[in-house]
C-alpha cells in the first residue's frame, strides 16, 4: 500500500504536473476516449444500418400476411387454382403449335409450296382445332370468377383503409370524426358463397375439358400422321403427365377454406421463395426475392467469368512477368479503372456497349451461339461484361498484393532446383498466395453483387427468373437485380406501404449477404494461410 | 549461320515452351484489360469534347459549364431548322410573334451542368470533412492509444465489414435514418413525430428531409473505411522514435501525437485520403434518395435563412448522368449533354485520383526516415 503511494508520488513529481480532473478524467483521458468513440463510430454505423433497415422493412412480413390473407379469403387463391389447369394448357397449345410450324417449315423446306404443305398438315390441324377447342367453358367460368373475386378484394382494401383512418382519428382524439367514418365490413363467407356455387358449373366444365383433351390425344397417339413427330410426341407425354396432375388440382380445391389462416411463416417463405415479383397488379401484388437473386446472382457470375482470369492473370503478369517500366505503368492505370464511377460504365453500356454487342450478335458467322441474335440490347451480358470491368481493380490489387508478398526465398529455392519461373508460379508461388487470392475473388464478387448503377442502366430491368433452359442462351435474357430494383422503386413508393418495405427487405438481404462474404473472405485468409516467415 | 550452341542458352524443353505461352497469354490478358478501360475513356472523351469544347476562342464550351439544364426545342421555321434552349426558344417566339411550329423536346438536352457541377462540390465538401474529422480520430485511436486485445478486433473487424457494404444499403440506410428520423431542433412539439422537450425548445425527430446535410452523412459513413485505413498507414509511417522522444522529454500522449505525429502523418493522410473524395464524388446509388434532385431551379447559396443551405437537396453529377442516360431518348440531339456530362464528370474524378497518384510519389520522396 505505501510503495504504491510512494511510486504514485514519485511519478507525479516526475512529471511534475497537477492534473486537473473533470468527473475523475484527466484531459489526457477525455482524449483518449474521445478518439475511442470516434473509432466504436464504425461498429455504431453496422448496427444503425441494422436497426434502420429493420425499422423500416420488419413490418413486411406481417402485411405481407395480411396481403395473403385477403388473397385467400376474397377467393383469390381459389380461383387462381382454377386457372393453373388452364395457363398449363395454353402452354400445352403452343407446344402443338411449335410442332406445326416446325413441320411446315420442313415441309417447305422440302420443295412443297404453301398449299401442298396445308394439305399435307390437314389431319394434325384437325386435331390442333380440336384440342384447342377443349377448354370450353372452363375458361369463361374462371374469367368471370376473376371479375366477382377481384371486387371482392377491392371493397376488403376499402374497407381496411377505412377502419385505419378511423383508428388514426380515434388515436387522434377526434371522436365524433370517427364515428362518422363508415367502414363497410365485408362479410367473406357470403361472398365465397358465389364461389361454391359457381365451382359445380366448373366441375361439369373440368370434367368436359379433361374428357374433351383425353379424346383428342387418344386420336393423336399412335396416328400415322402423328409418327416421328418429336415436338409432337413430347407434347403429348406432358398432356399425359398434365392430365394425371388433374386430379391433384380437384383435390386441393375441394380442401381449400377460406377462412383457413394463412401461417406467418408462409408470409416469409413467400418472400425468400416466392417466385414472382408483381407490384401495382389489378389481381394479386407478390413480392418474392428469387427473380430478383436470380438476376443478381446471373449478371455477378458473368462479370466473375469475366473479371477472374483477367484480374489474376493481370496480378500474375505484373507481379512476376512484367519489366519494371511495364509495371510502372500497368498498375496505376488498373487503379485508375476503379476510380470510374459506376454511372459512367452504366452509361457507357448504354449508349454505346449494348448497340455493339448486338450488332455483334447479328454477324452471321456467330449463329451457332445460343441465343444470337440478341433479342435485347440490354441484358444480363451487357451488364456482367461492364461489371467485370469495376472488379477487375479490385481482384487485381488484392491478388497482386498477396502475389508479392510471398517470402523471396521461396522463389529463390524453387529457382535453384532448376524449375522454370512458370512451374514456380504454378507450383509455388500461386498456392503460396492462393488463401489471399480466394479472398481477392470473394472481395471482387461482393462489389459487383453489390454494384447498382451498372445494373440499373444496363441489366434490361425485366423482372423475372431467367429461363436456364436455354443453356447459355440465359446470358443474354434481360433480367433485373436486387440492388436495382431499390434503385428503381425506391423513388415511386408510398412511404409504409408494402411494396416500400419488401424494398428495405432486398435491402436488408444484401447487407447480410455483404456481411457473409465479407466473413468468409477474412476466414479464407486466416485459415489457409500458408505459414509463410 | 552456324552458331555453336552456347553452354548457357535456355534448352527448348516442353516446359519452358509451356513456359512462353503461358506468359504471352497473362501479357495478352492484362492488355484486354488495359484496352477495355483505354476504349472506355476513348469514347467518353471523343465523343465527349465536341460538347465541352468549341473550335472557337476560348475554346471551352462555356455556356455548358456555366448555365443550367434547359428544355431543347427542335423545329423548322422559315425554313429553317432551329435547336434552341427554353429561354432562347421563348424569345425567338415572342419576336415572330408566337407562329405555330411543329417542335420536339428534349428535356435537359440543352443548356448546361453548372447546378450539378455545384451541387457535387458541396456534396464532396461536406461529406470529406465529417469522413476526415471522423476518420483520422479513429485511426489515432486504433494507431496511438490502442493496446489490441478483443475490443480493437472486433472493432477492425466492423471497419472491414463497413468497407463491404453495398452502396444502395447505405441509401436506404440514409433514407430511413438522416431523411426520415433525424432530430430537427424546433420551437413546438411536432405530434406526428417523435419529440424530445428540452426545456428551452423541442428536438422532433422529423427526420431531414432530402437534403444535402443528409447526403453529406450518408457518403461520409460510406467513405469512412478508406479514409481510416489511408489514416492509419500514415500513422504508420512515422517513426516510434518520433513519439517516444516527445514522450520522454515529459509531453503526455496527447501532446506527442499534437505535436510529434500529426504534423508528419497529415499530408499522408490528406493524399491518400483523395481516393476518398473520388469515390464520394462518384457514387449515385446512395444520394439517390438522400440529397440529390432531378432538377432544382435555384443554386444551393440562393435561399432565405442560411441554414436552408443545410436542408435543400441539390443536384448531383452522377445523378444527373443517370437522369440523362435512363429517362430521355438516345439521339443525336440528347447525346451531346449524355456524352458533355459523362466527359466532365469523368475528367474531374480521374483528375481527383490522378493528383493523388502524383501526391502520394512525391510524399514518399520527401519523407524517408
Amino acid at each position: 500500500m505505501e510503495t504504491h503511494d510512494t511510486a504514485a508520488a514519485l511519478s507525479a513529481a516526475l512529471k511534475g504536473r497537477s492534473r486537473t480532473r473533470v468527473l475523475g478524467l484527466t484531459f489526457d483521458d477525455v482524449v483518449r476516449y474521445f478518439f475511442g468513440g470516434n473509432a466504436a463510430v464504425a461498429v455504431v454505423v453496422l448496427l444503425l444500418i441494422l436497426v434502420f433497415l429493420l425499422k423500416e422493412g420488419a413490418g413486411f412480413f406481417e402485411m405481407n400476411a395480411s396481403n395473403l390473407n385477403v388473397y385467400r379469403r376474397a377467393g383469390l387463391e381459389y380461383v387462381d387454382l382454377m386457372r393453373r389447369p388452364l395457363d398449363q394448357f395454353a402452354i400445352l397449345t403452343r407446344g402443338i403449335n411449335d410442332a406445326r410450324l416446325a413441320r411446315f417449315k420442313a415441309l417447305l423446306a422440302s420443295g412443297k409450296d404453301v398449299e401442298a404443305a396445308n394439305e399435307a398438315l390437314k389431319d394434325f390441324d384437325a386435331f390442333a382445332d380440336e384440342f384447342g377447342a377443349a377448354a370450353g367453358d372452363a375458361r369463361g367460368i374462371v374469367s368471370d370468377l376473376t371479375e366477382v373475386v377481384s371486387a371482392v378484394k377491392v371493397r376488403a382494401q376499402v374497407s381496411a383503409d377505412k377502419e385505419l383512418e378511423r383508428e388514426m382519428l380515434l388515436h387522434a382524439g377526434r371522436k365524433d370524426e370517427a364515428a362518422a367514418v363508415k367502414v363497410d365490413v365485408v362479410d367473406f363467407a357470403r361472398e365465397i358463397k358465389v364461389l361454391v356455387e359457381a365451382s359445380t358449373g366448373w366441375k361439369a366444365a373440368a370434367g368436359a375439358f379433361e374428357s374433351a383433351i383425353r379424346k383428342s390425344t387418344a386420336k393423336a397417339h399412335g396416328a400415322a400422321w402423328a409418327k416421328g413427330d418429336f415436338l409432337l410426341s413430347s407434347t403429348l407425354d406432358k398432356s399425359d403427365i398434365f392430365l394425371k396432375g388433374l386430379p391433384e388440382v380437384e383435390k386441393q380445391m375441394a380442401a381449400w377454406r377460406f377462412d383457413e389462416p394463412v401461417p406467418l411463416h408462409r408470409s416469409f417463405t413467400a418472400f425468400l421463395f416466392g417466385r414472382e415479383w408483381l407490384t401495382a397488379s389489378f389481381w394479386q401484388d407478390w413480392y418474392g426475392l428469387l427473380p430478383l437473386l436470380s438476376g443478381s446472382l446471373l449478371v455477378s457470375v458473368i462479370a466473375m467469368l469475366f473479371a477472374v482470369p483477367l484480374a489474376i492473370s493481370a496480378a500474375i503478369y505484373v507481379s512476376e512477368v512484367a519489366t519494371p517500366k511495364e509495371k510502372a505503368v500497368i498498375k496505376p492505370y488498373i487503379e485508375f479503372i476503379s476510380a470510374i464511377p459506376s454511372v459512367v460504365l452504366g452509361f457507357f453500356g448504354v449508349a454505346v456497349l449494348g448497340t455493339a454487342l448486338r450488332s455483334l450478335s447479328e454477324v452471321s458467322w456467330l449463329q451457332w451461339v445460343p441465343g444470337f441474335p440478341m433479342s435485347e440490347r440490354l441484358n444480363a451480358l451487357t451488364a456482367g461484361l461492364l461489371l467485370a470491368l469495376a472488379a477487375i481493380p479490385t481482384i487485381f490489387s488484392l491478388a497482386e498484393d498477396a502475389l508479392t508478398n510471398v517470402p523471396k526465398h521461396f522463389k529463390e529455392a524453387s529457382f535453384a532446383l532448376g524449375a522454370t519461373r512458370f512451374q514456380t508460379l504454378v507450383r509455388v508461388l500461386v498456392p503460396a498466395a492462393l488463401s489471399g487470392i480466394i479472398s481477392a475473388v470473394l472481395l471482387g464478387f461482393g462489389r459487383v453483387i453489390g454494384e447498382t448503377m451498372v445494373v440499373l442502366l444496363c441489366a434490361g430491368n425485366r423482372i423475372a427468373i431467367p429461363d436456364f433452359t436455354q443453356g447459355l442462351g440465359a446470358f443474354f435474357q434481360p433480367v433485373h437485380t436486387m440492388t436495382g430494383i431499390i434503385a428503381q422503386e425506391m423513388g415511386e413508393v408510398a412511404q409504409g406501404s408494402i411494396h416500400y418495405r419488401a424494398l428495405f427487405m432486398v435491402g436488408i438481404f444484401l447487407f447480410l449477404i455483404s456481411l457473409v462474404i465479407n466473413y468468409i473472405a477474412q476466414k479464407v485468409v486466416r485459415r489457409y494461410r500458408i505459414s509463410i516467415g | 549461320m552456324n552458331m555453336q550452341t552456347h553452354p548457357f542458352t535456355k534448352p527448348q524443353t516442353s516446359a519452358v515452351r509451356a513456359e512462353r505461352v503461358a506468359f504471352a497469354f497473362f501479357r495478352g490478358a492484362t492488355y484486354v484489360v488495359l484496352l477495355a478501360a483505354t476504349i472506355i475513356f476513348g469514347v467518353i472523351f471523343i465523343k465527349g469534347a465536341d460538347t465541352v469544347f468549341t473550335r472557337h476562342f476560348p475554346f471551352v464550351n462555356v455556356a455548358f459549364l456555366t448555365e443550367a439544364p434547359e428544355t431543347l426545342h427542335v423545329f423548322e421555321h422559315d425554313g429553317q431548322k432551329h435547336e434552341l434552349g427554353d429561354r432562347a426558344f421563348r424569345a425567338y417566339m415572342e419576336e415572330k410573334k408566337n407562329p405555330t411550329v411543329s417542335e420536339e423536346n428534349y428535356v435537359y438536352s440543352a443548356g448546361g451542368i453548372f447546378p450539378c457541377i455545384i451541387g457535387t462540390f458541396f456534396l464532396v465538401v461536406g461529406s470529406m470533412a465529417i469522413a476526415l474529422f471522423v476518420g483520422i480520430s479513429a485511426a489515432v485511436f486504433l494507431n496511438e492509444y490502442s493496446k489490441g486485445g478483443r475490443v480493437v478486433e472486433f472493432l477492425r473487424l466492423a471497419i472491414l465489414n463497413l468497407a463491404g457494404v453495398p452502396s444502395i444499403v447505405f441509401g436506404l440506410f440514409g433514407f430511413g435514418l438522416f431523411v426520415l428520423f433525424a432530430p430537427v431542433l424546433g420551437p413546438t412539439p411536432d405530434p406526428s413525430h417523435l419529440y424530445l422537450p428540452l426545456g428551452f425548445a423541442y428536438l422532433n425527430f422529423s427526420g431531414w428531409g432530402v437534403s444535402l446535410l443528409s447526403g453529406w452523412f450518408t457518403l461520409a459513413f460510406m467513405v469512412l473505411p478508406v479514409v481510416i485505413t489511408a489514416s492509419e498507414e500514415s500513422l504508420k509511417a512515422v517513426p516510434k522514435g518520433f513519439r517516444e522522444g516527445s514522450l520522454a522529454l515529459g509531453a503526455t500522449r496527447w501532446e506527442a501525437i499534437r505535436t510529434n505525429v500529426l504534423p508528419y502523418a497529415m499530408p499522408g493522410i490528406l493524399t491518400s485520403s483523395i481516393l476518398g473524395i473520388a469515390r464520394v464524388a462518384g457514387e449515385t446509388a446512395p444520394i439517390m434518395f438522400t440529397a440529390a434532385y432531378v432538377v432544382s431551379d435555384r443554386l444551393p447559396w440562393q435561399v432565405d435563412r442560411f441554414v436552408d443551405v443545410f436542408f435543400q437537396g441539390v443536384m448531383a453529377l452522377p445523378y444527373h448522368i443517370y437522369v440523362v442516360s435512363s429517362k430521355i431518348p438516345q439521339n443525336a440531339y440528347t447525346e451531346r449533354v449524355q456524352f458533355g456530362t459523362a466527359f466532365v464528370f469523368l475528367a474531374l474524378v480521374l483528375c481527383i485520383a490522378l493528383s493523388s497518384v502524383i501526391l502520394r510519389g512525391r510524399l514518399r520522396a520527401r519523407y524517408k526516415w
